[in-house]
């Protein structure tokens, strides 16, 4: 209950940080906007001169597109604070943290969190529920298994940026990490199917990434079988698990060389 | 002159010193082509031509953005010019006998030519890996318009990052928020998804009228002998035009900014 007050403290520091600078922060909206709107103007447009792709029609892909960008404000939203944290142990300021007594991974995983993507992940979500809820028929069993998914994407992100964390700690030499991570996610723009294979067995088994972003609108148009589903957001909690530990295994090698 | 040699040599050592950084930078490179690859190989699964472009026509296109990405979009000053206004670093700059704009488009030129040499070496990787039919026809002429095009291209890119950078003398706090937009921009507009031709014609006059094709569309459709002839001089001279205007323009910011930089931070 402690480490929830100090999160929700960090989280409105960080909120009013943002909010300071209302020109900025309506720069930053807009630009995310437009960019989510672009692209799916592009996806619409390029529709115009084929029939599928992949098998999926213009409409289930440009679903696909609006979880891909659901489920990455999402992580966005909550992990933020991982961009910033090369400096974090270069200047030496990551002993502060760990000698405070709250567990780290609040402040260097999710103290941070951004207001920003708060705002864009309500308006995705609700465009979203209302095109899939026009565009297909769906059960609220199928809602229910895409929001499990939802939930479970945002499992191995939390893993993901753990292990950025967990790698910033073992080799201060690289700043693009958390970049190489969003140059990844971004391939999900479309879904994992569009990729031939090998690319795509990496992507689903390997760097889960399909699992992420392609199983969720996959589960919500019935494309997945309950266990598949199952086993997905089972592997959310594994992949958490296992990052946990990693991180226990790179404090134990932090040498606090800056400080 | 020789000062910014020394900048550039040293440029080069400094993207040597962190080979791995390099290496990931690279890397990125590669992760954006395959999800533009990908894409277009899944819409070409459908149909045998997508507005005028075959499959080999576009593969070829894509191939031919990863090299005129390295050459154009690589440069660090981007990601520095906004900080080092916003922290005051700027200060120590303005002290040395050498303008700060020349020195940061020289250490972009260092990069720039670092990731073209590698760019060839990726594209020989993927294509040995992926094996795709491309379709290149290209001439004399239209190699000597790629390269006037790319040189202005490059300015183009520098100075209009430059010029979204130095909104960070009015915030120093925010060093980010207009070049994210125009980042946005440059991504859609520029034609390094797609080509920019398949749009309406329409469209195709208003993004005419910004600087954004300029920087990748263009260059590429000269190469390929879609731009030829007179049009291949008028796409010149609008490069030409574009490089003059966003020179003063940043000069003229450059000018108001430093009369309000604070040094804040120092």
């Amino acid at each position: 209950m402690r480490q929830l007050k100090v999160w929700l403290l960090y989280t409105s520091n960080s909120f009013a940080q943002t909010l300071a600078n209302r020109f900025m922060t309506g720069i930053f909206i807009l630009s995310k906007i437009l960019r989510i709107a672009l692209f799916l103007l592009f996806l619409i447009f390029v529709f115009q001169g084929t029939q599928s792709l992949a098998g999926f029609t213009r409409d289930q892909i440009i679903f696909f597109y609006l979880s891909f960008n659901l489920i990455d404000t999402l992580a966005s939203l909550f992990f933020r604070e991982v961009y910033r944290f090369r400096q974090t142990v270069i200047r030496g300021d990551l002993d502060l943290i760990l000698i405070q007594p709250v567990h780290p991974l609040i402040r260097v995983l999710l103290g941070g969190a951004d207001v920003l993507d708060a705002f864009i992940f309500f308006i995705i979500l609700g465009f979203t529920v209302w095109f899939g809820t026009v565009h297909f028929s769906l059960s609220p069993f199928r809602w229910l298994a895409y929001f499990s998914l939802i939930l479970g994407s945002l499992l191995i992100a939390a893993a993901f940026h753990i292990a950025v964390l967990c790698l910033g700690i073992l080799t201060t030499s690289v700043d693009h990490l958390i970049m190489i991570y969003r140059d990844l996610t971004s391939l999900m723009r479309i879904p994992a199917d569009v990729y031939s294979q090998p690319f795509r067995s990496v992507l689903t088994f390997v760097i889960p990434l399909a699992v992420m972003y392609t199983f969720p609108p996959k589960a919500l148009l019935g494309l997945l079988s309950p266990a598949v589903i199952s086993v997905s957001v089972l592997a959310g909690f594994i992949l958490l698990l296992l990052s946990l530990r990693f991180w226990n295994y790179s404090l134990r090698h932090y040498q606090s060389a800056s400080s | 002159m020789r000062k910014y040699f020394t900048v550039f040599a040293a440029s080069w050592q400094d993207e040597f010193t962190y080979r791995l950084n390099f290496i990931l930078w690279r890397f990125r490179n590669v992760l954006r082509f395959l999800m533009t690859y990908f894409l277009w190989q899944g819409l070409f699964s459908a149909t045998s031509t997508i507005y005028g472009y075959s499959r080999p026509d576009m593969v070829a296109y894509i191939f031919l953005v990863l090299i005129v990405q390295a050459a154009i979009t690589s440069a660090p000053s981007a990601d520095n010019i906004g900080g080092e206004i916003g922290s005051g670093d700027l200060s120590n700059y303005l002290l040395k006998p050498m303008s700060y704009l020349r020195f940061w488009f020289t250490r972009d030129l260092a990069s720039k030519s670092l990731n073209l040499l590698f760019s060839f070496i990726e594209i020989t990787l993927l294509w040995l890996l992926l094996r795709p039919a491309l379709s290149f026809h290209y001439s004399f002429f239209s190699v000597f318009g790629f390269v006037a095009s790319g040189l202005f291209a490059m300015v183009i890119y520098f100075l209009v990052s430059a010029s979204a950078r130095f909104t960070s003398f009015w915030y120093p706090e925010n060093t980010w928020g207009l070049s994210f937009l125009i980042l946005i921009f440059i991504e859609i507009f520029s034609g390094s998804i797609f080509p920019l031709d398949v749009l309406p014609p329409a469209g195709q006059i208003i993004l005419q009228a910004t600087p954004f094709p300029y920087l990748i569309y263009y260059p590429i459709s000269i190469l390929d002998g879609k731009i030829t002839g007179l049009y291949l001089w008028r796409i010149l001279f609008q490069s030409a035009s574009w490089t003059l205007l966003l020179l003063i323009f940043t000069r003229f910011l450059w000018r108001k900014g430093l009369r309000v930089f604070g040094a804040e931070g120092n």
